[in-house]
């Protein structure tokens, strides 16, 4: 109970609640203007979190990454541009609905789904994540071996698009993480007589290389400024949303559970688990022709699987170290500088940390509503900012935030050379997420084989030793097999109904 | 076309971190050591490039079949405009330590501001205004030693060293 009481103050206090408020409203700046992600949000802001304690700093990413998600469906709706990918689901049928004059009712149903959505995967995370730690308790470094190669495996397999191009992304993460001295033998790797790189390559300069200057870059590239004009909107915000949820309950649960289930999953974030709850919603609903049409049916079931998949993403995050999406992994670097080292001792460890970590989720998530009703009602401040004004901004907070981070102008150099790279490889198509996923798990995957061999005397049979790790390792191969045994199935069984996978 | 050169680059790139590996030294105990994981990954990459390359010939075969002029001409002006950013950060990296940060900020963000057409007035206000802020932010609240530079050296009310001293 003394933890529970720290954990609460450590939450309401003046600092904290303040940094959670400032946070939102960057949040919601960034997602409402178009082709700033919420990821790009949170690496831009590790940089001023570094200097507080853990608390606030997490409240912030936690305050920063819903907002933003939800905000994405402003421009969306009122523009037909989605402000965050994960918001691209939907945009037709969000922007249909403004057509026909219910630009607000859209939003407030949006706004509603979304805090329903986030406070869905937070009880997940409160309710799963202590006792998934227990088992984590009893993990070495076999069963992390294998947890890391899950995720990797996972965030290649879940991408869209090509797998072959997923694969290439990855092994340059994982190429990147084994820049610096080798944690086993003390050799250095790739450093080119570099002494800042002798520690290896802080990830905070390649996220703000990655998602910042890469979408600088291409607005750049781009020509057309050219604006479409937001359709009018005089609605109430929240009259209609009662009616809906009364109508549309199950689809909220299901959007918000498979969102969690989505997010949990490593590599595959917001954008996706909007994806498929949208595509799951409508291969279900009794009236699947107004789809497209401006239902709101669609909405419900996407706008809860995205910011459910946001919360759902710190469960491996917190209790294993892997990250659900690319946000958890800038939060799992966060959490190192901090100290609060992720894995199952962050639940054991006395003192209301973890307390206050979940009254954080609550509150970011709670605080969406108000907030987010006066973006609906002043929603053409953020509609009408012209991106030729921010961009230099943003421009100047990539520099001065990745210098910040070491004092090394290294660091500058290293966040340029891999947006330029980013660019290029985004431009042909390639995820970004499993080079994250490759450098954020690059060290785990590697330090938990060597030490297992080390153990073991170079007995590759020890991995399947253990009970849980040869549970694991056959999941692994599960999912290697996995699309094989899908096309398989196909070809045996051809499908009537014809299901969509070639989404964008 | 994209794709088959970019193959190529990953596949040589792969070659060149085998090659690399190798002169990694090996652990005592076992037979590999810190070269193992970068060969896995150098040869991922040689076999991943070497099959996008293939990959992206018959997708050109099928392409060139089907209609002429798919190979659209190359965007020249794009490229040039999108490495605008890029310059200026090489510019800050080289030129802060004697401009001072918060000149080289705000040149870079008016240059970028003017590229996109925005008003003169606005595009000064705001240069002067956020390098200002940042300057501020980052090197009185967050005591981030921005370089302060030549010009404006222990003249600024907030700077960084008067903190110190």
């Amino acid at each position: 109970m003394d933890a529970f009481l720290q954990g609460l103050a450590m939450v309401f206090n003046a600092q904290t609640m303040l940094v959670i408020v400032a946070a939102a409203i960057f949040g919601l700046f960034v997602g409402a203007i178009p082709g700033l992600t919420a990821t790009m949000a949170v690496a831009l802001l590790v940089p001023i979190t570094f200097y507080m304690d853990a608390t606030p700093a997490i409240a912030a990413i936690v305050a920063t990454s819903a907002m933003a998600i939800f905000a994405g469906d402003i421009p969306g709706t009122y523009l037909n541009i989605p402000g965050t990918p994960a918001s691209a689901a939907y945009v037709g049928e969000s922007h249909r609905l403004a057509q026909q004059g219910r630009a607000r009712e859209t939003l407030g149903t949006n706004l509603v789904c979304s805090v329903i959505g986030g406070l869905f995967g937070t009880l997940v995370l409160v309710f799963v994540s202590p006792s998934l730690a227990e088992v984590a308790l009893n993990f070495s470094s076999f069963e992390y071996f294998w947890l890391a190669l899950l995720g990797l495996s996972c965030s290649i397999f879940i991408a869209i698009g090509s797998r072959l191009k997923a694969f290439l992304s990855l092994m340059v993460g994982l190429l990147l993480s084994t820049v610096g001295l080798d944690m086993m033998s003390g050799a250095p790797r790739f450093t080119f007589g570099v002494p800042d790189l002798m520690a290896g390559i802080n990830f905070i300069p390649v996220m703000i290389g990655m998602f910042a200057l890469n979408e600088i870059m291409m607005f750049y590239a781009s020509r057309d400024e050219s604006r479409s004009v937001p359709v009018m909107a005089k609605d109430s915000v929240f009259r209609e949303t009662p009616r809906h949820l009364r109508r549309y309950w199950r689809n909220v649960l299901r959007g918000s559970s498979l969102g969690t289930l989505i997010g949990a999953l490593p590599g595959a974030g917001a954008d996706i688990a909007a994806w498929i709850a949208y595509a799951l919603g409508k291969s279900r609903s009794k009236q699947k022709a107004k789809y497209g049409t401006g239902h709101i049916e669609g909405i419900v079931d996407a706008s809860s699987a995205n910011n459910s998949g946001i919360s759902g993403a710190w469960v491996p995050a917190l209790v294993f170290g892997i990250p659900g999406d690319t946000i958890t992994a800038i939060v799992i670097g966060v959490l190192y500088m901090k100290g609060m080292n992720p894995g199952p001792t962050i639940f054991m460890e006395g003192g209301g940390q973890v307390y206050a970590l979940f009254t954080v989720f609550f509150v970011a998530n709670l605080i969406m509503l108000p907030l987010g009703y006066l973006a609906i009602r002043a929603s053409k401040v953020f509609i009408l900012t012209p991106r030729k004004i921010l961009m230099p901004v943003i421009l100047m907070f990539c520099i001065v935030g990745a210098f910040a981070i070491n004092n090394a102008v290294t660091d500058i150099w290293i966040m340029l050379i891999i947006g330029m790279a980013a660019y290029v490889l985004a431009r042909n198509d390639f995820p970004m997420a499993p080079a994250i996923l490759g450098l954020v798990l690059g060290g785990t995957l590697e330090n938990s084989f060597m030490s297992s061999m080390l153990k073991t005397n170079g007995d590759l049979l020890a991995f399947f030793e253990r009970p849980i790790s040869a549970g694991l390792g056959a999941l692994v191969i599960l999912v290697w097999l996995l699309p094989t045994l899908l096309k398989g199935y196909r070809r045996l069984r051809p499908s009537k109904t014809g299901v969509p996978h070639d989404t964008p | 076309m994209r794709d088959f050169l970019l193959g190529l680059v990953f596949a040589i790139g792969g070659g060149v971190i085998v090659a690399v590996a190798r002169t990694y030294p090996t652990m005592p105990t076992l037979q590999f050591g810190p070269s193992l994981f970068p060969t896995i990954i150098g040869i991922g990459m040689i076999l991943g490039g070497v099959l996008l390359t293939l990959t992206s010939l018959t997708a050109w075969r099928a392409a060139l079949g089907d209609s002429r002029g798919v190979v659209g001409r190359f965007d020249w002006r794009g490229l040039a405009l999108s490495l605008v950013p890029c310059a200026l950060v090489v510019f800050y990296i080289l030129t802060a330590e004697i401009l001072g940060a918060m000149i080289c900020m705000a040149v870079s963000m008016l240059a970028l501001m003017l590229m996109r057409g925005a008003r003169l007035w606005l595009a000064v206000i705001v240069a002067l205004v956020v390098s200002g802020t940042i300057y501020w932010l980052f090197s009185r609240y967050l005591l981030i030693p921005l370089p302060e530079g030549l010009l404006l050296s222990q003249r600024l009310p907030f700077s960084s060293l008067s903190l110190a001293g």
